[in-house]
């Protein structure tokens, strides 16, 4: 350690090099990606196709944000896709009751509201279990996104359930010909980078998966903020599921939000996000699911067996992993 | 304490090849180098001692002989036969050499003979581990260092004074010739120490050499016989113990002469008292009552164990209280935790500082604002009064770094403490509480940390140092409290101090238990 000080000072280029490795390698991997998608699948780039990488990546990219504030605060949130549905239940059900007349019972901004308080009050529940009860996140967020697949699914009676007329710009217009979940995407993802960067509660989580008794003897409030990011990535899950109710205009009770919660960690890690906390970026989860989403983008492109996805994502995963390895 | 084996015995048979000799030794790291052609050799039972700075090149060199690094040039020989270049740990273990490291190396969830014998368990016929022959050998290995430990508990549930005999047993039990102890004492209490030093020293006599690194320079002259200074990767001397001074060996290692300053008794106002404690009491502590003043250094000097650290935790919310009550600035006040404590005014630079005083892979910058930003107000940090207030302290405290955005894992121990400091320093604390504000720090940083320490009593802070490095509470303290078994023992004034006297509280010779320190 002491020698690795000694060798960054007396090179000054060699040090910035390696720094602007380690910071910016995700988007030099990206680049190269891109390139060799538009090589190998020359319609890759066609704007039609970009936009659809980028409406797909979305979603799973708005839990993302949210995760990543919870894995850089030492945490795991294994709910999220259970809870997408649940929310999302929530939403329709209210959303679709009407009057004889037509008129809805539940005012759309209500409905709105309770989807995004069923979110957050499970992120609170996990939070509160992991710090109250000192569970460990992994156990918890399992076990809470068993409950609520299976409470979806008393509340559905395991079918699909239909909005109605459900407002469709969200999921499925666009805004400067970009697809408007993209655009929210970019929004949310400026905002969480501001928050994770600028703000005194950003240092905390830092601090708090970094060294939770160094931020205890600092007397910052470690269980409040590890609370404060469950209930994050549970307003996130929110905001994903109104985009997907737009989109889909219909709840599955059984499979909605199946695998996001290990996609959004997916996209967290290969962003260059530690799992064992303390380390990350918003920049970094943001190309992580557009790699994700391109990766499963050119397995149909090149025509490849559907079957083969979850294969060449977990070879993706490895990469990505490996490359951070090597930086340390 | 036993006398180590002479140097006399030794020169006896001068004739023999020493069992180490490292010629030459040269060493890279990411092309600059830091050891600059180091000879370094020890005799057949020789304890030497090993002494410089952190970053002087000690733990390079020490780990060039262990096998954890190769060398770039220079040749390493053990007891007469050269060693290849590029051996690796295992290999260097086959030869004789051993290195027990500060953080102790062992499995926590394994049984002590498991960890004796990791890799090398004796099998029986079937192949299955033979346990009963493990422990036999382990026990067996234990008693020769005459220490009692059953082989058969876990490493888990024994003393950090045991496991440390599990490391030694477990080296011995490799046939031995060579053994790097790195700060062995660290953790030890007093009479830890002594059955260690008693060790080593019978161990010498068996012929087993050693390598005895550490920062406490007393300890060099009571259990070497020679002594080799290490500086800026350069070797500097090596010299007999009997004919060098602690304070020489200081000298050599900072290569510039060390002042070795007394405290003066608190000359402020004696009845202006910043924090006091009345009565304090829990499991362990027994009616704990002092009062510290606006502009004093107050010392807590004692065995470890015998219940500083704890009070401090107390004062600071860690920990609660059994009985007692806690007044800062004469009103009393209620603290469930730490943010009641610093709200309060009182800050807390622990002893562990990797464990509750940094988050190491931050930054510098956020390092030191964490107390700060939550005494003002706002939800942002404030991007520049952030960075000015942390260069500020950068330069107020002499942080040898390359800005404030550099990560606190990548400082010097030294360094790192100051950042320690420097979170209570921004947040303004009334009482600063330092728990061992030196350990793993360097000679010189060390003087540096005593002038701040020094200045802020000027300001008119309260300081609270807690501290078993006795020449360090002579130095810095301007009266001292002597701790015994979650007692108060003594108090005595800058002017009255001795180190025989503190020992004297701090042991049973005066509470007339029969325990000696816990």
């Amino acid at each position: 350690m002491e020698t690795l000080e000694v060798g960054a000072e007396s090179r000054p280029w060699n040090d910035l090099a390696r720094r602007v490795w380690r910071e910016y390698s995700i988007l030099v991997v990206f680049a190269t990606i891109i390139a060799v998608c538009g090589i190998v699948a020359p319609r890759f780039l066609g704007f039609g196709n970009i936009s659809a990488v980028l409406l797909n990546a979305s979603i799973v990219g708005i839990i993302a944000l949210g995760m990543t504030f919870v894995v850089i605060g030492g945490g795991i949130d294994l709910s999220s896709g259970p809870v997408l549905a649940t929310a999302a239940a929530a939403l329709v059900q209210l959303q679709r009751m009407t009057h004889p007349d037509g008129s809805a019972v539940v005012p759309l901004p209500v409905a709105i509201l309770a989807c995004v308080a069923v979110a957050v009050a499970f992120g609170f529940v996990n939070g509160m279990l992991i710090t109250k009860a000192l569970l460990p996140p992994f156990i918890v967020t399992l076990a809470v996104g068993i409950i609520a697949r299976s409470l979806v699914m008393y509340f559905c009676r395991g079918a699909t359930i239909m909005g109605n007329d459900f407002p469709q710009f969200l999921g499925n217009e666009t805004l400067f010909r970009l697809p408007i979940p993209f655009v929210i995407l970019v929004v949310l993802a400026v905002a969480f980078h501001v928050l994770l960067t600028r703000s005194k509660f950003g240092s905390y989580v830092f601090a708090v998966g970094g060294n939770e008794n160094a931020a205890r003897y600092s007397g910052i409030k470690v269980d409040r903020i590890r609370v404060v990011t469950y209930m994050l990535v549970g307003l996130c899950t929110a905001i994903a599921a109104i985009i997907e109710v737009s989109r889909m205009q219909a709840v599955a009770a059984a499979t909605q939000g199946y695998l996001y919660e290990f996609e959004a960690i997916t996209a967290v890690v290969v962003g260059g996000t530690s799992l064992s906390g303390g380390r990350g970026r918003i920049i970094g989860t943001v190309v992580g699911c557009i790699i994700l989403g391109i990766v499963s983008n050119m397995m149909i492109m090149l025509n490849i067996s559907p079957y083969l996805a979850g294969a060449v994502k977990g070879a993706v995963i490895l990469f990505a992993v490996l490359l951070q390895r090597r930086e340390r | 304490m036993n006398e180590p084996a002479t140097i006399d015995e030794r020169a006896l048979a001068p004739a023999r090849a020493p069992t180490l000799r490292m010629q030459g030794i040269r060493k890279s790291f990411f092309g600059v180098e830091v050891l600059h052609g180091v000879d370094f050799s020890v005799d057949r039972g020789e304890v030497m001692g090993l002494c410089g700075e952190n970053g002087a090149g000690k733990s390079t060199l020490m780990k060039i002989l262990a096998g954890i690094h190769e060398q770039d040039a220079g040749t390493v020989e053990v007891k007469g036969t050269r060693v290849p270049a590029g051996a690796n740990p295992r290999e260097m273990q086959a030869l004789g050499v051993s290195m027990i490291h500060q953080e102790l190396n062992l499995l926590d969830e394994l049984t002590v003979a498991q960890n004796i014998f990791l890799c090398r368990e004796p099998r029986g016929r079937s192949g299955l581990i033979d346990f009963r022959r493990m422990n036999e050998a382990a026990a067996a290995q234990l008693e020769k260092l005459g220490e009692k430990i059953d082989p058969r508990r876990k490493v888990r549930e024994l003393k950090i004074a045991q496991k440390q005999m599990v490391e030694i047993a477990k080296a011995t039990s490799f046939d031995v010739g060579l053994l790097i102890l790195d700060e062995p004492t660290a953790v030890l209490t007093g009479k830890e120490t002594r059955i260690l030093f008693d060790l080593i020293a019978s161990l010498s006599a068996r012929g087993i050499s050693m390598v005895y690194i550490s920062h406490r320079l007393k300890e060099i002259g009571d259990v070497c016989h020679r002594v080799t200074v290490l500086r800026d990767g350069h070797l500097v001397a090596t010299r007999k113990v009997s004919e060098v001074t602690p304070h020489e060996i200081a000298t050599l290692m900072v290569g510039r002469e060390v002042k070795d300053t007394r405290a003066a008794d608190f000359s402020g106002d004696p009845a202006a008292v910043v924090l006091e404690a009345r009565g304090v009491s829990d499991g362990l502590l027994k009616d704990v009552s002092f009062q510290v003043r606006k502009g004093e250094i107050l010392g807590f000097a004692g065995l470890v164990g015998a219940g500083r650290t704890e009070v401090m935790e107390i004062l600071f919310g860690i920990r609660k209280p059994r009985t007692g009550t806690v007044l800062v600035d004469g009103a009393q006040v209620t603290v469930r935790n730490a943010m009641d404590a610093i709200r309060a005014g009182l800050g807390f630079v622990t002893e562990d500082r990797k464990d509750t005083g940094l988050v190491l892979c931050r930054d510098i910058s956020e390092n030191a604002n964490y107390v700060r930003w939550q005494k003002t107000g706002g939800f942002f940090k404030g991007k520049r009064r952030t960075a000015n207030a942390s260069r500020r302290m950068i330069e107020r405290l002499r942080i040898r770094c390359q800005g404030a955005n550099q990560l606190v894992s990548s400082l010097s121990g030294g360094n790192q403490q100051k950042v320690a400091l420097a979170k209570w320093l921004m947040a303004g604390a009334k009482v600063l509480i330092l728990d061992e504000p030196t350990r793993g720090v360097d000679v010189g940083a060390r003087q540096e940390i005593y002038d701040i320490i020094r200045e802020l009593a000027a300001e008119g802070v309260g300081v609270v140092v807690v501290s078993s490095d006795l020449p360090e509470v002579l130095s810095v303290c301007q009266r001292v409290l002597v701790m015994h078994e979650g007692r108060i023992t003594g108090e005595l004034a800058a002017s009255e101090m001795t180190e025989a006297k503190i020992m004297y509280c701090a042991t049973d010779v005066r509470a007339g238990g029969e325990h000696g320190d816990a």
